[in-house]
């Protein structure tokens, strides 16, 4: 092994001789997500939730473009409330930079007020007891809310009035 | 549009024209190329739910470019064993959520690079073919302008450029030497979607239908040893395998039209070849001679405008099966080629070492 064969990108010799070389695989991916995804995120910038309806009333948040068992086309369209209830939360100790908040937090299902399915976001609180299924909790939008599901920046817990969160 | 609404209308297209609803089918069959061209693992369980598949059998095929080709055959082989009646085959790309030039181009280190995509790896096999046969340098043009020119009677073609010259072709930019801009296929979303039916199921419907006379599969290693990348051995032997069957002693004679995979213009010559269409060194000839030509060739080769037209690479397979379903038909419109009785749809991926063809006919064979 001589320095002349580490003349690849980042090649390199390591100090017990061994050959390396950096493998970093990275893909620009973006979406198109068509009508039902788009007019779901789009709407969520003007602070709307929508929605979709099948024929059976099932409503689904967030919406889907075609019904999971039977296959219909779903474009029945509605909003729901910003507001709704636990269906089922995990408990978020170490979150990463990608994630919606830098601080603890949970990740729950939420099914909104009007709907029949449940969304997954984080919720704001900062420890276990403050999370149970069941309880109720809000949308907090993003201060500059671009279309995608950022704009909702988390959830919170309902504040109940003469008393302490739900 | 998503990936599941590109889905779902190819099947809903295909559905319609065989009279059928997802009631009546038995078993779906979906391909794509490489996950990672769009960054979606395993989409097929999640395009099930698009398809009103939950309950039926999903099968996916993966055989990269040549899958649109390999996953009709699959889904006739769910037919042929006798299990399924009726399966829905479906194909599909969208290259608009990902790059797959690069993405077919890892540099992995210390391996031998592909670099530059498709088009890079395959530019070394067309200047071998151009030494070998001592063919023209116009030929890759002429396949060009020949595509475009057949693309702009199809609708369904993603490029519509009626105005190439061959002069304008030979000016076309080069990219990779000695494939032009022009005679390279551009980057497509879309999808394709076949509905295929045992004997007596087809027997009942009404309106033409194609006959699949026969199908082979083949693949060899992308490197090996003396591997012949101009003229591979596995597309010999599955172009063999494919007359025999198809009881077909000369397809240059037997066959009328044929829809191969041509993603660069001078993969025509090769493949005219590597099929038995044409001697060893001799395609180019066709090509000069006008034999391809949609109007006056007496083998038409891409009536549709081919894979040069439109490239959703894992469509584009099926795309080429279904077009050659349509020539016998006669459902084909302002491409379709008068008295098409008898068909071939090809396909190829990998670095050339992927091949699925299907001969289809007119009668009942």
């Amino acid at each position: 092994m001589t320095d002349e064969m580490a003349d690849g990108p980042g090649y390199a010799i390591a100090d017990d001789g061994s050959f390396t070389a950096p493998l970093n695989l990275a893909y620009p991916y973006s979406r198109t997500v068509g009508p039902i995804y788009g007019a779901f995120l789009t709407g969520l910038a003007n602070h709307k939730v929508g929605a979709t309806v099948s024929a059976d009333g099932t409503v689904f948040v967030p919406p889907a473009e075609f019904h999971a068992s039977t296959g219909e086309r779903l474009d029945n369209w509605v909003d729901v409330a910003n507001e709704g209830e636990v269906v089922s939360w995990s408990w978020e100790a170490d979150p990463d930079d990608s994630q919606p908040l830098n601080r603890p937090f949970a990740w729950v299902l939420v099914r909104l007020d009007g709907a029949d399915t449940a969304m997954l976001h984080a919720l704001d609180v900062t420890d276990t007891s403050s999370v149970r299924t069941g309880m109720r909790v809000r949308v907090r939008w993003a201060a500059d809310a671009e279309p995608g599901i950022h704009a909702i920046a988390c959830f919170e817990p309902v504040e109940i009035a003469g008393g302490g969160p739900s | 549009m998503s990936i599941a609404g590109l889905v779902r209308e190819a099947a809903d297209r295909a559905l319609a024209d065989a009279g059928m609803t997802m009631d009546d089918i038995d078993a779906v069959v979906i391909g794509k190329a490489p996950d990672m061209l769009e960054g979606v693992m395993m989409p097929e369980l999640w395009l099930a739910e698009a398809l009103a598949a939950a309950g039926k059998p999903v099968f996916r095929v993966h055989t990269a470019g040549s899958v649109g080709g390999s996953t009709a055959i699959v889904a006739a082989q769910h037919v042929m064993s006798g299990v399924h009646k009726r399966v829905l085959t479906v194909a599909f790309e969208k290259q608009s959520d990902g790059n797959a030039m690069w993405a077919l181009s890892v540099p992995v280190p210390f391996g031998m690079p592909v670099h530059a995509g498709a088009g890079g790896y395959f530019a070394p096999h067309v200047r071998a073919y151009i030494r070998r046969s001592e063919a023209p340098g116009y030929i890759g043009a002429m396949v060009a302008v020949k595509d475009r020119t057949n693309a702009c009677a199809n609708p369904f073609a993603h490029l519509h450029e009626p105005d190439w010259t061959l002069e304008a072709a030979m000016e076309s930019p080069m990219l990779w030497d000695p494939i032009r801009f022009v005679e390279t296929c551009p980057s497509s979303d879309g999808a394709a979607a076949l509905v295929i039916a045992a004997e007596d199921v087809a027997d009942s419907l009404p309106g033409p239908k194609a006959w699949i006379r026969a199908t082979a599969m083949r693949s060899e290693p992308t490197m090996f040893a003396g591997r012949n990348q101009v003229n591979p051995q596995a597309g010999q032997d599955c172009a063999a395998d494919l007359w025999r069957k198809a009881g077909i002693a000369d397809p240059r004679r037997e066959v009328d039209v044929a829809e191969i995979y041509v993603p660069f213009s001078w993969f025509e010559p090769m493949w005219l070849e590597n099929l038995g269409f044409a001697g060893r060194n001799e395609g180019w000839r066709l090509v000069e001679d006008g034999v391809t030509d949609l109007r006056g060739g007496s083998l038409p080769i891409n009536p549709s405008g081919g894979v040069l037209s439109s490239n959703p690479i894992g469509a584009s397979g099926m795309i080429r099966f279904g077009e050659a379903a349509m020539q016998v038909m006669g459902t084909a419109g302002e491409h379709q080629v008068d008295g098409a009785r008898t068909a071939v749809g090809h396909a190829y991926g990998g670095g050339s070492q992927f091949f699925a063809m299907w001969v289809v006919g007119a009668e009942k064979p």
